[in-house]
Protein backbone atom coordinates (compact mmCIF):
# COMPACT_ATOMS: atom_id res chain seq x y z
CA UNK A 1 0.00 0.00 0.00
CA UNK A 2 1.50 3.52 -0.88
CA UNK A 3 1.83 5.53 2.31
CA UNK A 4 2.91 9.53 2.22
CA UNK A 5 3.49 12.23 4.29
CA UNK A 6 1.38 14.85 4.05
CA UNK A 7 2.96 18.34 5.42
CA UNK A 8 0.14 21.65 5.26
CA UNK A 9 2.21 24.96 4.86
CA UNK A 10 -0.75 26.68 5.50
CA UNK A 11 -1.01 25.16 9.16
CA UNK A 12 3.20 25.34 10.23
CA UNK A 13 4.25 27.62 12.83
CA UNK A 14 7.58 26.94 12.27
CA UNK A 15 8.02 25.12 15.77
CA UNK A 16 10.50 23.40 14.71
CA UNK A 17 9.49 20.75 16.95
CA UNK A 18 9.50 17.99 13.64
CA UNK A 19 13.22 18.80 13.51
CA UNK A 20 13.91 17.82 16.91
CA UNK A 21 12.05 15.14 17.37
CA UNK A 22 13.84 13.60 13.88
CA UNK A 23 17.07 14.20 15.65
CA UNK A 24 15.96 12.49 18.89
CA UNK A 25 14.23 9.14 17.54
CA UNK A 26 17.37 8.91 15.16
CA UNK A 27 20.16 9.63 17.86
CA UNK A 28 21.59 12.49 15.68
CA UNK A 29 23.54 14.92 17.49
CA UNK A 30 22.75 18.46 18.05
CA UNK A 31 24.95 21.42 15.47
CA UNK A 32 26.88 24.06 16.49
CA UNK A 33 25.03 27.12 15.25
CA UNK A 34 25.49 31.02 14.76
CA UNK A 35 22.75 33.68 14.47
CA UNK A 36 22.63 34.66 11.17
CA UNK A 37 19.43 36.60 11.41
CA UNK A 38 17.01 33.89 11.01
CA UNK A 39 15.14 31.20 13.46
CA UNK A 40 16.65 28.76 11.03
CA UNK A 41 19.28 26.71 11.90
CA UNK A 42 21.32 25.06 11.09
CA UNK A 43 22.21 26.41 7.31
CA UNK A 44 21.83 23.35 5.90
CA UNK A 45 21.06 19.72 5.92
CA UNK A 46 23.87 17.37 7.72
CA UNK A 47 24.42 13.81 8.11
CA UNK A 48 23.26 14.75 12.02
CA UNK A 49 20.27 17.00 11.07
CA UNK A 50 17.83 14.84 8.39
CA UNK A 51 14.59 17.30 8.28
CA UNK A 52 15.10 21.00 9.04
CA UNK A 53 12.70 24.12 8.81
CA UNK A 54 13.24 26.49 6.35
CA UNK A 55 11.97 30.35 7.13
CA UNK A 56 11.77 32.93 3.91
CA UNK A 57 10.60 36.20 3.80
CA UNK A 58 8.72 36.87 0.88
CA UNK A 59 8.02 40.27 -1.06
CA UNK A 60 4.69 39.88 -2.09
CA UNK A 61 2.87 43.81 -3.46
CA UNK A 62 3.87 45.80 -0.70
CA UNK A 63 3.30 43.29 2.22
CA UNK A 64 5.55 40.41 3.42
CA UNK A 65 5.08 36.64 3.38
CA UNK A 66 6.65 34.88 5.79
CA UNK A 67 6.76 31.64 4.44
CA UNK A 68 8.14 28.13 6.28
CA UNK A 69 9.16 24.62 4.54
CA UNK A 70 9.87 21.57 5.98
CA UNK A 71 12.98 20.34 4.19
CA UNK A 72 13.60 16.82 4.26
CA UNK A 73 13.56 14.13 1.60
CA UNK A 74 10.44 13.73 -0.58
CA UNK A 75 10.60 9.81 -1.18
CA UNK A 76 10.14 10.50 -4.92
CA UNK A 77 8.30 7.52 -7.00
CA UNK A 78 10.96 8.23 -9.50
CA UNK A 79 13.82 8.62 -7.38
CA UNK A 80 16.92 10.07 -8.84
CA UNK A 81 19.05 8.16 -5.77
CA UNK A 82 17.88 4.94 -6.86
CA UNK A 83 18.21 4.88 -10.26
CA UNK A 84 21.66 6.11 -9.78
CA UNK A 85 23.01 3.85 -6.69
CA UNK A 86 25.53 1.86 -7.71
CA UNK A 87 25.31 -0.74 -5.15
CA UNK A 88 21.46 -1.10 -4.85
CA UNK A 89 22.09 0.55 -1.29
CA UNK A 90 19.44 2.93 -1.53
CA UNK A 91 16.02 1.26 -2.66
CA UNK A 92 12.29 2.05 -2.62
CA UNK A 93 10.28 0.30 -0.76
CA UNK A 94 6.52 -1.16 -1.35
CA UNK A 95 4.96 1.77 0.32
CA UNK A 96 7.14 4.14 -2.02
CA UNK A 97 9.67 5.16 0.89
CA UNK A 98 13.32 5.23 0.01
CA UNK A 99 15.38 3.92 2.44
CA UNK A 100 19.03 2.82 2.85
CA UNK A 101 20.68 -0.60 3.32
CA UNK A 102 24.02 1.12 4.86
CA UNK A 103 26.08 -2.30 4.51
CA UNK A 104 25.62 -1.66 0.98
CA UNK A 105 27.01 2.13 0.60
CA UNK A 106 30.07 3.33 -0.90
CA UNK A 107 30.08 6.36 -0.15
CA UNK A 108 30.18 7.49 -3.96
CA UNK A 109 28.12 10.34 -3.51
CA UNK A 110 26.70 9.52 -6.81
CA UNK A 111 23.05 10.22 -4.94
CA UNK A 112 24.05 13.87 -4.11
CA UNK A 113 24.55 15.12 -7.41
CA UNK A 114 21.45 13.12 -8.65
CA UNK A 115 19.27 13.97 -6.08
CA UNK A 116 16.88 17.37 -7.44
CA UNK A 117 16.10 18.58 -3.89
CA UNK A 118 20.13 18.25 -2.73
CA UNK A 119 19.00 15.65 0.20
CA UNK A 120 21.73 13.17 0.65
CA UNK A 121 24.46 14.18 2.62
CA UNK A 122 27.98 11.97 3.74
CA UNK A 123 30.45 12.51 5.84
CA UNK A 124 33.44 11.26 3.78
CA UNK A 125 37.34 12.81 3.77
CA UNK A 126 37.68 14.60 0.43
CA UNK A 127 41.48 13.35 0.47
CA UNK A 128 40.60 9.45 1.20
CA UNK A 129 37.22 9.29 0.69
CA UNK A 130 36.59 7.51 3.89
CA UNK A 131 34.35 8.12 6.29
CA UNK A 132 30.45 7.26 7.19
CA UNK A 133 27.61 6.24 5.00
CA UNK A 134 25.10 8.24 2.99
CA UNK A 135 22.55 9.82 5.32
CA UNK A 136 19.27 11.25 4.85
CA UNK A 137 15.16 10.66 6.07
CA UNK A 138 13.84 7.39 5.56
CA UNK A 139 10.68 8.29 6.80
CA UNK A 140 11.33 6.20 10.20
CA UNK A 141 12.45 2.84 8.22
CA UNK A 142 16.13 2.86 9.31
CA UNK A 143 16.91 -0.63 10.31
CA UNK A 144 16.83 -0.77 14.04
CA UNK A 145 14.89 2.36 14.61
CA UNK A 146 11.89 1.38 12.30
CA UNK A 147 8.99 3.24 13.81
CA UNK A 148 7.06 2.53 10.30
CA UNK A 149 6.65 -1.42 10.45
CA UNK A 150 6.07 -1.41 13.86
CA UNK A 151 2.52 0.78 13.35
CA UNK A 152 4.25 4.10 14.90
CA UNK A 153 3.94 7.38 12.98
CA UNK A 154 6.96 8.47 11.86
CA UNK A 155 8.74 10.80 14.42
CA UNK A 156 7.97 14.33 13.30
CA UNK A 157 4.29 13.49 12.30
CA UNK A 158 4.28 12.41 15.93
CA UNK A 159 5.22 15.24 17.23
CA UNK A 160 3.72 18.18 14.99
CA UNK A 161 1.29 20.11 17.51
CA UNK A 162 -0.44 21.73 14.98
CA UNK A 163 -1.74 18.76 12.88
CA UNK A 164 0.57 20.28 9.65
CA UNK A 165 1.94 17.05 9.16
CA UNK A 166 -0.09 13.45 8.44
CA UNK A 167 0.65 10.24 7.47
CA UNK A 168 -1.41 7.78 5.82
CA UNK A 169 -2.62 6.16 2.88
CA UNK A 170 -1.17 8.00 0.06
CA UNK A 171 -4.29 8.19 -2.30
CA UNK A 172 -6.49 9.25 1.27
CA UNK A 173 -4.35 11.99 1.76
CA UNK A 174 -4.01 13.42 -1.74
CA UNK A 175 -7.84 13.53 -1.62
CA UNK A 176 -7.73 15.08 2.21
CA UNK A 177 -5.21 18.15 0.64
CA UNK A 178 -6.81 18.61 -2.59
CA UNK A 179 -10.06 19.37 -0.53
CA UNK A 180 -7.92 21.83 1.88
CA UNK A 181 -6.60 23.06 -1.24
CA UNK A 182 -9.66 24.19 -2.47
CA UNK A 183 -10.75 25.38 0.76
CA UNK A 184 -7.61 27.38 1.11
CA UNK A 185 -8.78 29.24 -2.49
CA UNK A 186 -6.28 31.97 -3.67
CA UNK A 187 -2.42 30.75 -5.21
CA UNK A 188 -3.00 27.60 -2.83
CA UNK A 189 -1.68 24.28 -4.33
CA UNK A 190 -0.77 20.55 -3.90
CA UNK A 191 2.58 19.91 -4.21
CA UNK A 192 4.24 16.63 -4.69
CA UNK A 193 1.17 14.92 -6.59
CA UNK A 194 2.30 14.55 -10.09
CA UNK A 195 5.80 15.32 -9.62
CA UNK A 196 8.78 12.79 -9.93
CA UNK A 197 6.14 9.99 -10.50
CA UNK A 198 4.33 11.20 -7.62
CA UNK A 199 6.18 12.46 -4.22
CA UNK A 200 5.64 10.58 -0.92
CA UNK A 201 5.83 13.23 0.81
CA UNK A 202 3.07 16.02 -0.41
CA UNK A 203 3.24 19.50 0.02
CA UNK A 204 -0.11 21.99 0.79
CA UNK A 205 1.34 25.21 -0.48
CA UNK A 206 0.27 28.69 -0.01
CA UNK A 207 1.75 30.27 -3.04
CA UNK A 208 3.89 28.87 -6.29
CA UNK A 209 6.56 26.34 -5.11
CA UNK A 210 9.52 28.60 -6.57
CA UNK A 211 8.71 30.74 -3.26
CA UNK A 212 9.00 28.06 -1.20
CA UNK A 213 12.23 27.29 -2.38
CA UNK A 214 11.02 24.08 -3.83
CA UNK A 215 11.74 23.48 -7.69
CA UNK A 216 8.77 24.14 -10.12
CA UNK A 217 9.76 21.09 -11.95
CA UNK A 218 12.07 18.52 -10.79
CA UNK A 219 13.70 16.05 -12.81
CA UNK A 220 15.67 13.07 -12.52
CA UNK A 221 18.99 14.09 -14.20
CA UNK A 222 19.07 13.01 -17.76
CA UNK A 223 22.73 11.44 -17.26
CA UNK A 224 22.00 9.48 -14.72
CA UNK A 225 19.40 7.77 -17.49
CA UNK A 226 21.79 7.73 -19.84
CA UNK A 227 24.58 6.16 -17.52
CA UNK A 228 22.09 3.19 -16.51
CA UNK A 229 20.39 2.70 -19.44
CA UNK A 230 22.80 3.39 -22.34
CA UNK A 231 26.13 3.50 -21.22
CA UNK A 232 25.90 0.27 -18.97
CA UNK A 233 23.97 -1.82 -21.03
CA UNK A 234 26.84 -0.55 -23.89
CA UNK A 235 29.91 -1.15 -22.11
CA UNK A 236 28.39 -4.78 -21.15
CA UNK A 237 27.83 -5.47 -25.25
CA UNK A 238 31.28 -3.75 -25.84
CA UNK A 239 33.02 -6.31 -23.62
CA UNK A 240 31.12 -9.39 -24.96
CA UNK A 241 32.09 -8.61 -28.54
CA UNK A 242 35.10 -8.37 -27.81
CA UNK A 243 35.37 -11.01 -26.11
CA UNK A 244 33.94 -13.75 -28.20
CA UNK A 245 35.78 -11.79 -31.45
CA UNK A 246 38.83 -12.00 -30.05
CA UNK A 247 38.37 -16.28 -28.77
CA UNK A 248 36.99 -16.91 -32.23
CA UNK A 249 40.36 -15.04 -33.81
CA UNK A 250 42.57 -17.06 -31.73
CA UNK A 251 41.05 -20.06 -32.05
CA UNK A 252 40.87 -19.42 -36.14
CA UNK A 253 44.44 -18.04 -36.18
CA UNK A 254 45.90 -21.20 -34.20
CA UNK A 255 43.90 -24.28 -36.29
CA UNK A 256 45.32 -22.36 -39.63
CA UNK A 257 49.12 -21.25 -38.69
CA UNK A 258 49.05 -25.09 -37.21
CA UNK A 259 47.34 -26.40 -40.48
CA UNK A 260 49.57 -24.82 -42.44
CA UNK A 261 52.94 -25.83 -40.40
CA UNK A 262 51.69 -29.29 -40.66
CA UNK A 263 51.47 -28.98 -44.54
CA UNK A 264 54.72 -27.78 -44.81
CA UNK B 1 69.20 -17.75 -32.29
CA UNK B 2 70.65 -13.90 -31.96
CA UNK B 3 68.40 -11.57 -30.22
CA UNK B 4 67.70 -7.99 -30.85
CA UNK B 5 67.33 -5.11 -28.24
CA UNK B 6 63.36 -4.30 -28.20
CA UNK B 7 62.69 -2.56 -25.08
CA UNK B 8 65.29 -1.01 -22.58
CA UNK B 9 64.44 -2.12 -18.91
CA UNK B 10 63.31 1.23 -17.52
CA UNK B 11 60.71 1.53 -20.69
CA UNK B 12 59.68 -2.15 -19.43
CA UNK B 13 59.15 -1.09 -15.59
CA UNK B 14 57.37 1.41 -16.95
CA UNK B 15 55.07 -0.65 -19.06
CA UNK B 16 54.22 -2.89 -15.82
CA UNK B 17 54.21 -0.03 -13.34
CA UNK B 18 51.01 1.29 -15.71
CA UNK B 19 49.85 -2.28 -15.97
CA UNK B 20 49.59 -2.51 -12.38
CA UNK B 21 47.87 0.71 -11.20
CA UNK B 22 45.52 0.07 -14.02
CA UNK B 23 44.43 -3.46 -13.01
CA UNK B 24 43.91 -1.68 -9.45
CA UNK B 25 41.71 1.25 -11.15
CA UNK B 26 39.65 -1.11 -13.31
CA UNK B 27 38.65 -3.29 -10.46
CA UNK B 28 38.33 -1.32 -7.98
CA UNK B 29 36.39 1.00 -10.55
CA UNK B 30 34.25 -1.29 -11.77
CA UNK B 31 32.50 -1.96 -8.21
CA UNK B 32 30.65 1.27 -9.51
CA UNK B 33 29.80 -0.08 -12.86
CA UNK B 34 28.98 -3.56 -11.85
CA UNK B 35 26.07 -4.03 -9.10
CA UNK B 36 26.97 -7.41 -8.82
CA UNK B 37 30.63 -6.68 -7.58
CA UNK B 38 30.45 -4.11 -5.97
CA UNK B 39 30.54 -5.83 -2.15
CA UNK B 40 33.90 -5.76 -3.19
CA UNK B 41 34.04 -2.08 -2.54
CA UNK B 42 34.14 -3.09 1.24
CA UNK B 43 32.42 -0.28 2.46
CA UNK B 44 34.17 2.44 0.31
CA UNK B 45 38.10 1.32 0.87
CA UNK B 46 38.03 0.29 -2.69
CA UNK B 47 38.08 4.78 -3.07
CA UNK B 48 40.85 4.87 -1.41
CA UNK B 49 42.68 2.42 -3.38
CA UNK B 50 41.70 3.49 -6.81
CA UNK B 51 42.65 6.75 -5.37
CA UNK B 52 46.32 6.00 -4.61
CA UNK B 53 46.32 3.84 -7.72
CA UNK B 54 45.39 7.14 -9.71
CA UNK B 55 48.37 8.89 -8.28
CA UNK B 56 50.73 6.53 -9.19
CA UNK B 57 49.14 6.47 -12.56
CA UNK B 58 49.61 9.59 -12.86
CA UNK B 59 53.23 9.70 -10.83
CA UNK B 60 54.77 7.34 -12.97
CA UNK B 61 54.27 8.56 -16.26
CA UNK B 62 55.46 12.07 -14.99
CA UNK B 63 58.57 10.36 -13.89
CA UNK B 64 59.83 8.44 -16.37
CA UNK B 65 58.74 11.61 -18.48
CA UNK B 66 61.38 13.70 -16.49
CA UNK B 67 63.72 11.02 -16.79
CA UNK B 68 63.51 10.15 -20.44
CA UNK B 69 62.24 12.97 -22.31
CA UNK B 70 63.65 12.05 -25.40
CA UNK B 71 62.46 8.76 -25.81
CA UNK B 72 59.12 9.62 -24.37
CA UNK B 73 58.44 12.79 -26.31
CA UNK B 74 59.71 10.58 -29.26
CA UNK B 75 57.19 7.65 -27.83
CA UNK B 76 54.39 10.33 -28.38
CA UNK B 77 55.42 11.42 -31.54
CA UNK B 78 55.36 7.72 -32.74
CA UNK B 79 51.17 7.38 -31.89
CA UNK B 80 50.71 9.93 -33.78
CA UNK B 81 52.85 9.80 -36.88
CA UNK B 82 50.41 7.71 -39.28
CA UNK B 83 51.44 7.33 -43.42
CA UNK B 84 50.34 4.90 -46.08
CA UNK B 85 51.79 1.42 -44.59
CA UNK B 86 49.19 1.96 -41.87
CA UNK B 87 46.61 2.44 -44.23
CA UNK B 88 48.10 -0.95 -45.94
CA UNK B 89 48.42 -2.62 -42.23
CA UNK B 90 44.77 -1.67 -41.88
CA UNK B 91 43.37 -3.29 -45.02
CA UNK B 92 45.79 -6.37 -44.64
CA UNK B 93 45.54 -7.07 -41.10
CA UNK B 94 42.04 -8.88 -40.39
CA UNK B 95 43.36 -11.42 -42.79
CA UNK B 96 46.35 -11.59 -41.34
CA UNK B 97 45.34 -11.89 -37.74
CA UNK B 98 42.85 -14.36 -38.79
CA UNK B 99 45.86 -16.58 -39.77
CA UNK B 100 46.04 -15.49 -43.54
CA UNK B 101 49.47 -15.03 -45.37
CA UNK B 102 51.91 -12.54 -44.29
CA UNK B 103 52.87 -10.81 -48.03
CA UNK B 104 49.89 -8.47 -47.67
CA UNK B 105 51.17 -6.83 -44.38
CA UNK B 106 53.17 -3.59 -45.26
CA UNK B 107 57.04 -3.61 -43.35
CA UNK B 108 56.10 -2.05 -39.69
CA UNK B 109 58.07 0.35 -37.69
CA UNK B 110 59.19 -0.05 -34.05
CA UNK B 111 55.11 -0.34 -32.93
CA UNK B 112 52.84 -1.50 -35.58
CA UNK B 113 49.72 0.31 -36.56
CA UNK B 114 47.70 -1.77 -34.52
CA UNK B 115 49.93 -1.11 -31.31
CA UNK B 116 50.14 2.78 -32.33
CA UNK B 117 46.29 2.86 -32.35
CA UNK B 118 46.26 0.98 -28.69
CA UNK B 119 49.09 3.96 -27.77
CA UNK B 120 46.63 6.48 -29.19
CA UNK B 121 44.00 4.83 -26.72
CA UNK B 122 46.22 5.19 -24.06
CA UNK B 123 47.27 8.76 -24.49
CA UNK B 124 43.68 10.16 -24.91
CA UNK B 125 41.32 7.94 -22.53
CA UNK B 126 44.63 8.21 -19.79
CA UNK B 127 44.49 12.35 -20.48
CA UNK B 128 40.00 11.32 -20.37
CA UNK B 129 40.17 9.45 -17.08
CA UNK B 130 42.99 11.56 -14.81
CA UNK B 131 41.12 15.28 -16.09
CA UNK B 132 37.49 13.42 -15.08
CA UNK B 133 39.18 11.57 -12.29
CA UNK B 134 40.75 14.20 -10.83
CA UNK B 135 37.89 17.12 -11.10
CA UNK B 136 35.69 14.35 -8.92
CA UNK B 137 38.35 14.15 -6.80
CA UNK B 138 38.41 17.62 -5.70
CA UNK B 139 34.60 18.95 -7.06
CA UNK B 140 32.89 16.25 -6.15
CA UNK B 141 30.99 13.84 -8.53
CA UNK B 142 29.04 15.42 -11.44
CA UNK B 143 27.07 13.99 -14.31
CA UNK B 144 29.37 14.39 -17.21
CA UNK B 145 32.42 13.54 -15.59
CA UNK B 146 30.89 9.86 -14.39
CA UNK B 147 29.77 9.62 -18.11
CA UNK B 148 33.57 10.75 -19.99
CA UNK B 149 35.42 8.21 -16.60
CA UNK B 150 32.79 5.97 -18.48
CA UNK B 151 33.05 5.80 -21.58
CA UNK B 152 36.86 6.10 -21.76
CA UNK B 153 36.59 2.93 -19.76
CA UNK B 154 34.54 1.30 -22.78
CA UNK B 155 36.94 2.05 -25.40
CA UNK B 156 39.90 1.80 -23.17
CA UNK B 157 39.06 -1.71 -21.21
CA UNK B 158 37.45 -2.81 -25.02
CA UNK B 159 41.47 -2.09 -26.74
CA UNK B 160 42.91 -3.46 -23.59
CA UNK B 161 41.39 -7.05 -24.35
CA UNK B 162 42.21 -6.92 -27.89
CA UNK B 163 45.79 -5.89 -27.10
CA UNK B 164 45.91 -8.44 -24.09
CA UNK B 165 44.35 -11.41 -26.25
CA UNK B 166 47.24 -10.59 -28.67
CA UNK B 167 50.20 -10.49 -26.58
CA UNK B 168 49.49 -13.47 -24.51
CA UNK B 169 47.48 -15.99 -26.73
CA UNK B 170 48.00 -14.99 -30.84
CA UNK B 171 50.23 -17.27 -32.57
CA UNK B 172 51.94 -14.72 -34.74
CA UNK B 173 52.44 -12.31 -31.95
CA UNK B 174 54.70 -15.15 -30.17
CA UNK B 175 57.69 -12.57 -29.33
CA UNK B 176 55.49 -9.31 -27.84
CA UNK B 177 55.32 -10.89 -24.18
CA UNK B 178 58.84 -11.91 -23.74
CA UNK B 179 59.73 -8.24 -25.59
CA UNK B 180 58.01 -6.92 -22.95
CA UNK B 181 59.39 -8.93 -19.87
CA UNK B 182 62.98 -9.53 -20.98
CA UNK B 183 63.38 -6.31 -24.12
CA UNK B 184 64.60 -8.70 -26.56
CA UNK B 185 63.31 -10.70 -29.49
CA UNK B 186 64.49 -13.23 -31.93
CA UNK B 187 66.21 -11.41 -35.09
CA UNK B 188 64.12 -12.80 -37.14
CA UNK B 189 60.62 -11.34 -35.23
CA UNK B 190 61.99 -8.42 -35.45
CA UNK B 191 62.48 -8.18 -39.25
CA UNK B 192 59.31 -10.10 -39.80
CA UNK B 193 57.30 -8.01 -37.33
CA UNK B 194 59.01 -4.58 -37.23
CA UNK B 195 60.94 -4.47 -40.71
CA UNK B 196 61.54 -0.78 -40.99
CA UNK B 197 62.70 -0.21 -37.76
CA UNK B 198 65.29 -3.38 -37.89
CA UNK B 199 66.74 -1.87 -41.27
CA UNK B 200 67.01 1.48 -39.34
CA UNK B 201 68.82 -0.12 -36.09
CA UNK B 202 70.81 -2.33 -38.29
CA UNK B 203 72.57 1.00 -39.82
CA UNK B 204 73.13 1.83 -36.63
CA UNK B 205 70.95 5.06 -36.89
CA UNK B 206 68.68 4.10 -34.09
CA UNK B 207 68.89 2.42 -30.51
CA UNK B 208 65.75 0.32 -29.24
Amino acid sequence: MSKAILYDATKCTACRACQVACKNWNGLESEETTNWGSYENPKDLSTQTWLKMEFREVGNNGTLQWLFTRRACMHCTDAACVKVCPTGALYKRTDGFVAINKDKCTNCGYCIDACPFSIPKLDASRVSGLGDRITKCTACTTSGLNRIDNGYLPACVKTCPTGALAFGDRRTLVNTAQARVAELGGNARLYGKDELGGLHVLYILADAPEKYGLPADPKVPTYTTVWQNVLKPLGYGVAGVVGLGLLINIMVARARIISREEGN
Amino acid sequence: MQDVERFRKRAIYHHWWIVGCSFLLAVTGLFLFMETLSPGAWGGYSRLIHRIAGGCFVGGPILYFLLNPKSSLEWIREAFTWNRDDIGWLKAAPSYYFGGPEENMPPQDRSNTGQKLWMLVVIVTGLVFVVTGFLMWISGVSGIAIILHDIAFIVAGAMFLVHFSLAVFHPRMSEALRSMTTGKSSVHYAKSHHGKWYSRVMAGREQS
